[in-house]
């Protein structure tokens, strides 16, 4: 029935379909497995915009997407909403993470020594077109250490807190079970400090990053010190209803806590943590949550502005329904518009005297 | 007795998609919207496997109704077989197992973009509206606690202001879709993008609607036989969109909403927007033995 104009063509709907997925080709355990192995960072990213923990997984819907980060967030949220929640981990204690890499900008030196870990900081960024003449790039073996650096360093701020320089900790700590969870309650203003960090845990990267970016460079209140940076692998231990509490394994997590001027005699700390590892993120996103007490209410780095408009699947989502059909609603301003263009026409052809030849200042 | 005796069987996804504490949490939401006719209320608003911003609040609402008795129409535009509308029905009856139809009349559930239908719902029927954007406040007050602020005072008056500056400056109020509207003489809502033409259909209507925003996560609800007021002034009446005079090129029909088709030679011509309507139309012109229902508007004059 060709009966709407601008019908949907649903076998032309289908063929596009299939036009992007034959342009993907065929995926199977390969492809997935090496996407896994050779985009670590990539793979973090998604987990850690999806909410979801999970390497395979997140490789399967970057294969599925073609590496379309938004699309692929959007497949692993949609499949983590039918996944039940079967428990809730102990909390992750700084000086238990297994650490990898360890930074602070505010010291030279910190109890626990500063471990730089793998990183590309302070390397040339030469691309290696070797490669595409035949000839593989083979990394230098890494010389390790006389003594290897301690697996678990001791927290920063809890030195600082001793110190005198951070106020002391505030024990905001509730039952394990009543810990608000962004995924399954509705984002509120003021947003709860947890519902913040968890936001900014699952923001889009770059959204983060550009909001982050606007409050360093001056649009925000805060000039963060990276107080302590970290790169870790964290065991994640849950209780089963017996009360047995056992690890269920072990994720890689990134976490930024920076630190800005003095406030009442203490230093103030910006804070954030995400899965994976994705230094970038945790920076910006530990610069917004430093920055919120004093940004303005309206503006892009206040809490609000930044929650809101680094959400990817809202955002991405939002964005590409404007590729739908609008003929109702256009409709509708095409009829006000020509009606008030005649009423105007009408008006100035009875009556020149007295129709208001420029608008009225208000 | 086993405990495989007890347990169901497993399932790679719940009925009707969401988790049970989705819908337990989305049908306390839906009941407190009900009792606060035009009050946005928050919810969760879970991710499923389609767009935010492509129907996903409408989605979840449907999700939650849904029941395998159910019969589900879905429209966008006014269209039954435009890609998202066929995209979320197919969706519907594959997780639910409701049957699918076009026709206004068989449905149970009308989830529906940007139009109400225009055949006249009854009570046992429910309409859901998706919602890009359910805070009619959102011109005037961007951010949105304040935002909720200004509800909770009844305080409208910057919205009453630019309908006012409109009128100034255009000699009409300029609003086309959308139109905001004053829920039993309390909250005042965004009816979601609808035409002018079909506001007035929520007003007193015997069918229930819900409003609802998955990317906003907000939910709201007209009531059966409740007061639906567009923000008017006493001296400059609600004027709908200009259609009443209109023949549908195809169906022959008159006193609808339509879409209009720019043609070659710089005219236009018309179809109504309501398609499966326009259908039914054609085939009882066929002789064809087709119920048409009533419709709200006679002669482009609402009928109630």
């Amino acid at each position: 029935m060709a009966y709407v104009a601008t019908r949907g063509g649903e076998r032309a709907i289908e063929q596009a379909e299939r036009l992007f997925r034959q342009d993907l080709g065929q995926i199977d355990l390969d492809r997935v497995q090496s996407i896994r192995r050779s985009l670590p960072y990539l793979v973090d990213r998604v987990m850690g915009e999806a909410s979801l923990y999970d390497e395979d997984i997140a490789a399967l819907a970057l294969a599925q997407t073609g590496g379309e980060l938004s699309e692929a967030v959007l497949v692993l949220r949609a499949w983590r909403t039918t996944q039940p929640r079967i428990a809730i981990a102990e909390p992750l204690l700084q000086e238990q993470l297994l650490t990898q890499r360890r930074i602070s900008a505010a010291f030279k030196d910190i109890p626990g020594g500063q471990i730089l870990g793998p990183t590309l900081d302070y390397s040339h960024r030469v691309l290696a077109t070797d490669v595409l003449e035949g000839r593989p790039y083979d990394p230098p073996a890494v010389e390790a250490a006389e003594t290897p650096a301690p697996a678990r360093q001791p927290s920063l701020a809890d030195w600082q807190r001793v110190q005198g320089l951070v106020a002391p900790a505030v024990d905001n700590s509730v039952p394990l079970d009543e810990i608000p969870d962004l995924t399954r309650e509705p984002l509120l203003f003021p947003a709860s400090r947890a519902h913040r960090l968890q936001g900014l845990a699952r923001a889009e990267t770059g959204g983060v990053l550009a909001l982050g970016y606007a409050a360093m460079r001056g649009y925000g209140n805060a000039h963060p010190t990276v107080n302590e940076l970290r790169l870790a692998e964290a065991e994640i231990v849950v209780r089963h209803p017996s009360g047995t509490a056992f690890s269920a394994g072990r994720i890689r997590v990134s976490q930024a806590e920076v630190t800005s001027k003095e406030k009442g005699g203490y230093l103030e700390l910006g804070f954030a943590a995400t899965f994976g590892w994705n230094e970038v993120k945790v920076i910006a996103a530990a610069t917004l949550d430093l920055n919120s007490a004093e940004a303005p209410v309206g503006s892009a780095v206040h809490e609000e502005f930044y929650l809101y408009h680094t959400e990817s699947v809202e955002a991405s989502g939002f964005c590409i329904h404007f590729k739908l059909p609008h003929y109702v609603t256009f409709q509708s301003i095409l009829d006000a518009m020509r009606d008030a263009k005649a009423k105007k026409a009408a008006m100035s052809a009875s009556n020149v005297t007295t129709a208001p030849q420029e608008e009225p200042a208000l | 007795m086993s405990l495989a005796a007890l347990t169901r069987p497993w399932a790679a996804t719940s009925y009707g998609f969401l988790d049970a504490s989705a819908k337990r949490e989305i049908r306390r939401k839906m009941i407190k919207a009900i009792a606060v006719p035009g009050c946005q209320m928050p919810y969760a608003s879970r991710e499923v496997p389609m767009a935010r911003g492509w129907g996903t609040g409408g989605l979840q609402v449907t999700l939650t109704l849904v029941n395998p008795r159910s019969v589900v129409k879905v429209i966008d535009q006014g269209a039954d077989d435009g890609v998202n509308a066929a995209s979320i029905r197919r969706f519907v009856s594959r997780v639910s197992g409701a049957a699918e139809t076009w026709d206004t009349l068989a449905a149970t559930i009308v989830q529906s973009r940007h139009r109400v239908p225009e055949e006249v719902m009854h009570e046992d029927q429910v309409l859901v509206l998706q919602v890009p954007n359910p805070e009619p406040l959102r011109g005037v007050e961007p951010n949105i606690s304040i935002a909720r602020q200004m509800h909770a005072d009844a305080d409208y008056g910057k919205l009453w202001l630019t309908l006012y500056e409109q009128i100034v400056r255009k000699g009409r109020i300029m609003q086309g879709a959308a139109y905001p509207s004053l829920v039993n003489g309390r909250h005042v809502m965004t009816p979601s993008p609808i035409p002018r033409w079909d506001v007035p259909k929520l007003h007193m209507a015997r069918h229930l609607t819900f409003l609802s925003a998955g990317r906003e996560k907000r939910l709201f609800a007209v009531p059966p036989h409740t007061r639906v007021e567009p923000l008017v002034f006493s001296d400059r009446p609600y004027l709908v969109e200009d259609h009443a005079e209109l023949v549908c090129r195809r169906s022959g029909i008159s006193g609808y909403f339509m879409n209009e088709l720019p043609q070659d030679d710089g005219t236009s011509a018309f179809e109504v927007s309501d398609s499966n309507l326009g259908i039914k139309a054609i085939r009882h012109a066929e002789g064809e033995a087709v119920e048409i229902g009533a419709t709200w508007y006679r002669n482009g004059e609402m009928s109630q």
